[in-house]
């Protein structure tokens, strides 16, 4: 990938905001490469290709804070775009939150984030659909849809605190949903941040087996059941988590997490970290936004809420240090990582009693983020368990309960994990399967 | 934003040279778009933004085989990489293409066409957003003993996209627009209630005006007091349903507009977004009571999801969705109306450049009745009226959905009584339009994103309509 553009725009920006006696700047450039192939009814509907540099500016003087992000790239544009943000400081007041950027240079660990042979796909990105396809068809399905994206993002960021690094990364992901001829459904997907960790046969091959297994569908109450949670739906809910713990989010009213630093949120069991630079990872970056280098943070731990994800503004309202999230305005996740536990899915099922098993969902909306009071809707396979066996598949069901009210209730957690990425879970998340007792499951007025 | 913003000779160039490697069809996209932000986090200034967009988006197809290409290097190098990409990618997509996508005929179109403005908004400052925005927050500010978490966010943002075609076609639109978004969190002795606000709307600054900001804002904070201090709980049972303008536009947009996206109905979304209720033969079955009505109409002046042509350079027009309780009319683009055997009806939008045109909704609603509120209500024995509404969601096929009641009251022989704390309506589609039996005479629509496509776009529109009267609708509480 060539990164010469980014570094020609980083030095370009650099140079004409350096010129303006500002006391603080950051430039965070990103190139982007982005193939996708979208496919529906064993058929490829439309092949996306998607090249963008965009900038993130930063500038502070007297307290005083702008930030602005451009893809407009010619240089009387940027001209334009850096002179616009500094002579809007004037409308502004100063900052509570100011704090000037840390001092580098930094050290950043080296991590594997990128995969050359991403990179180098061309034709085999078709072959890889037609096998998610096929395979979905071999285990009994006959409509198969789905997208499969491959990335590659290079960035470069230079400070005014001496912080001047480049980091890249690559990512290739295949999400599969699958139809019976009754209509039945069931999701797969494979993501991955390097080529041989990548199988889209077996997203396939999962999202056919579901569909086939959920053809069979029976009666069921609404009520409260024990809810297995696929790694597909515990991403959701962990990123719901992970997204809280966002200091940002927690100020404003958009956090169930709220003066919970230090208590126990969650069963003892869980673990719940962000970790910038983990390999396998795919949304990562050896640093953040101010230059920090990022690194591995629990923000659950036994169950008790250790931090909440800062960037250094917010930091220093807590009086605490940055976690390395910055997000200037919103400190935010990289990669979000579950524990392993130590329960197979099959003892999950098999020691349930009343139990519904859920392998996709989405649609996920709060009540009130304050108390965490949501609903989802569980789509594709779902089962009912009855006495430690799957009784058969239900249709119309909806998750209705209360996040922390869940976290406390997790019973058990699986042993092998997943990494989920896909259109309902932006920020990726690698986890197992996860037991939750005693969940609201609603139903419609038909 | 001016014309030399624009490089002309680039998009043409991409069209013929796209044409001459073998494109039946070729479609360019010139598109910028700026915004400008403000956040007030509890009445604290949060760093002012400034976000600009511009590049070029390409989609080509090649014996059937379709892709779409984009990027912002906008040299002539760049273009010619990109061509090269673009009909390749779409010539090996032909291969794979069970059903050729081909696109319906419509008529080459050249115009030039903006959206009202009185008060443009390239001349308004941030200390004009600011301005205004801490006006809001006052009005906030006011029940700070019971909204003690506050977040205002205000954007401008001016769109301007020029689409040529390799049929002729050659549109130059251009649409500003204001967002104001938020959230109120009420808290007061043990008790909370939680309100997401969201007011937009195509315009000049004469749109804080137009959309009531001020006076909604007070009244919603009006209603958060008067939850916390008086709302008492939902008895489930079952209950004639009156619907506020506001819950009636989310039941409107999530149950029939998405579901007359014919590109859902094809399956085209079925991985993401998913599919429809509908089937492609279902034009003129019945869904709903004679009551049901509802439309979708891209050219409302001011509306958040205003537009005159559409990304493929087809000319708007109001369509009918549901008439008479009988599916009347999908969303279409060129690709899904040959599909059908009909003519576009001009739905496909692309947020920025480098983003697809894909089916979307623009503000769809409830067509108004005869009723005054008050006749709405006086035979209403034992009823609940949801004013507003905080959660909701629906199944992917848009038939199984849920709304949650935010402001909501006791309805008792014919009198609106206490509020009510969270009344949940969780019904299907079917029992939702076929309960109807009365429609208000008011209309009025709410501002909202909506979020389809791969990657991801979220569209403004509008939805909305009038008071609603549902009969006999089973209501739950949290």
């Amino acid at each position: 990938m060539n990164t010469e553009i980014i570094d020609k725009v980083t030095n370009m920006i650099y140079k004409k905001a350096s010129r303006l006696m500002v006391d603080d700047i950051s430039v965070v450039s990103a190139y982007g490469k982005e193939s996708m192939l979208r496919f529906s009814n064993n058929s490829i509907t439309v092949v996306d290709t998607l090249d963008e540099v965009a900038v993130l500016l930063y500038l502070a003087k007297d307290r005083k804070r702008v930030v602005g992000t451009t893809s407009s790239l010619r240089e009387e544009d940027l001209d334009r775009f850096v002179t616009q943000l500094f002579s809007s400081m004037v409308y502004i007041e100063e900052s509570e939150e100011y704090t000037p950027l840390p001092k580098g240079p930094f050290k950043y660990k080296s991590y594997n984030s990128y995969d050359i042979s991403i990179e180098r796909l061309g034709e085999e990105l078709t072959d890889y659909c037609n096998n998610a396809i096929n395979a979905a068809l071999k285990e009994g399905a006959v409509r198969v849809s789905g997208v499969l994206t491959s990335d590659l993002v290079a960035y470069k960021i230079k400070t005014s605190c001496g912080v001047e690094s480049m980091d890249k990364s690559s990512s290739i992901t295949i999400n599969v949903r699958a139809f019976s001829e009754t209509s039945s459904s069931g999701h797969g997907l494979s993501c991955a941040a390097s080529l041989p960790k990548f199988d889209p046969g077996e997203a396939g091959a999962t999202a056919g087996r579901f569909a086939k297994e959920s053809k069979r569908t029976g009666y069921w109450e609404e009520g409260m059941y024990d809810l297995i949670v696929g790694p597909t739906v515990a991403a959701d809910l962990m990123q719901m988590v992970a997204l809280s713990a966002s200091a940002f989010r927690v100020d404003t009213g958009t956090s169930f997490l709220k003066d919970c630093l230090g208590k126990k949120v969650a069963s003892e069991q869980l673990i719940l970290q962000d970790y910038g630079t983990i390999d396998g990872g795919f949304d990562g970056r050896a640093f953040d936004d101010e230059g920090v280098p990022t690194k591995q943070t629990n923000i659950i731990e036994n169950g008790v809420l250790l931090t909440y994800l800062h960037n250094t503004s917010t930091a220093k309202k807590y009086n605490t240090v940055t976690t390395a999230n910055a997000g200037i305005i919103s400190p935010h996740p990289w990669n979000i990582v579950v524990n392993e536990g130590d329960m197979s899915l099959g003892e999950m099922i098999s020691e349930s009693k009343k139990a519904v098993y859920v392998t996709n969902n989405w649609y996920t909306r709060y009540q009130n983020y304050v108390t965490g009071e949501y609903s989802t809707l569980p789509r594709d396979a779902t089962f009912v368990i009855d006495s430690g066996s799957i009784k058969y598949a239900i249709t119309g069901t909806r998750i209705s309960d209360n996040i922390p009210r869940q976290l406390l209730n997790i019973s058990g957690i699986g042993k092998r994990r997943k990494w989920v990425k896909w259109w309902e879970v932006e920020t990726p998340v690698y986890t197992p399967p996860i037991l939750i007792k005693n969940v609201k499951i609603t139903k419609a007025q038909f | 934003m001016r014309k030399e913003d624009f490089d002309l000779d680039l998009l043409f160039y991409a069209i013929s040279e796209t044409e001459n490697k073998g494109a039946e069809y070729v479609e360019a996209r010139l598109q910028t778009t700026r915004d400008m932000v403000c956040i007030l986090k509890n009445g604290q200034q949060k760093p002012i933004i400034i976000s600009e967009s511009s590049g070029l988006g390409i989609r080509a197809i090649v014996d059937g085989g379709l892709a779409f290409s984009t990027s912002n290097v906008l040299e002539k190098e760049t273009i010619r990489e990109m061509v090269d990409t673009t009909v390749k990618k779409a010539k090996a997509a032909s291969k794979l293409v069970k059903n050729k996508i081909r696109f319906s005929r419509e008529r080459k179109n050249k115009k030039k066409w903006k959206a009202m403005e009185k008060e443009k908004l390239e001349e308004k400052s941030f200390e004009d957003i600011i301005k205004a925005l801490k006006e809001f927050d006052s009005i906030v500010q006011e029940k700070r003993n019971y909204i003690p978490m506050r977040f205002l966010e205000m954007e401008t943002s001016i769109d301007r996209k020029i689409i040529a075609t390799s049929q002729g076609t050659f549109v130059d639109g251009y649409v500003p627009r204001i967002y104001v978004t938020g959230f109120l969190t009420g808290m007061k002795d043990g008790k909370t209630a939680q309100k997401s606000i969201e007011y937009g709307g195509s315009g000049g600054w004469e749109l804080i005006e137009v959309l009531n900001i001020r006076e909604d804002l007070k009244r919603q904070t009006d209603v958060i007091k008067n939850i916390i201090e008086n709302a008492q709980k939902t008895i489930p049972g079952t209950y004639d349903v009156i619907t506020g303008p506001e819950v009636t536009g989310i039941m409107a947009h999530e149950s029939v507009g998405h579901p007359f996206e014919a590109d859902r109905i094809l399956g085209r979304e079925a991985a993401q977004a998913g599919e429809s209720y509908l089937k492609p033969s279902d034009i003129g079955i019945k869904i709903g009571s004679e009551e049901a009505n509802l439309s979708d109409d891209p050219t409302i002046p001011n509306s958040y999801g205003f537009y005159l042509f559409d990304d493929e350079g087809v000319p708007a027009r109001k369509r009918k969705l549901i008439v008479n309780g009988v599916v009347n009319e999908l969303l279409h683009n060129r690709a899904t109306a040959r599909m059908f055997k009909t003519k576009s009806n001009a739905s496909a939008r692309a947020t920025k450049f480098n983003r697809e045109p894909i089916i979307r909704m623009a503000n769809t609603f409830v067509e108004p009745g005869d009723y005054s509120f008050d006749e709405l209500v006086r035979n209403v024995k034992q009823g609940i009226f949801i004013n507003s509404f905080m959660e909701w969601n629906i199944d992917d096929i848009r038939r199984n959905q849920r709304y949650v009641g935010h402001e909501a009251y006791l309805i008792q022989n014919g009198e609106i009584k206490h509020p009510l704390i969270c009344p949940v309506i969780e019904v299907t589609t079917e029992r939702l339009w076929s309960n109807l039996d009365a429609r208000g005479n008011n209309l009025e629509y709410w501002a909202a994103i909506c979020g389809k496509g791969d990657p991801m776009q979220g569209a403004p529109v509008w939805a909305g309509g009038p008071s609603l009267r549902l009969r006999n609708m089973k209501v739950k509480t949290r």
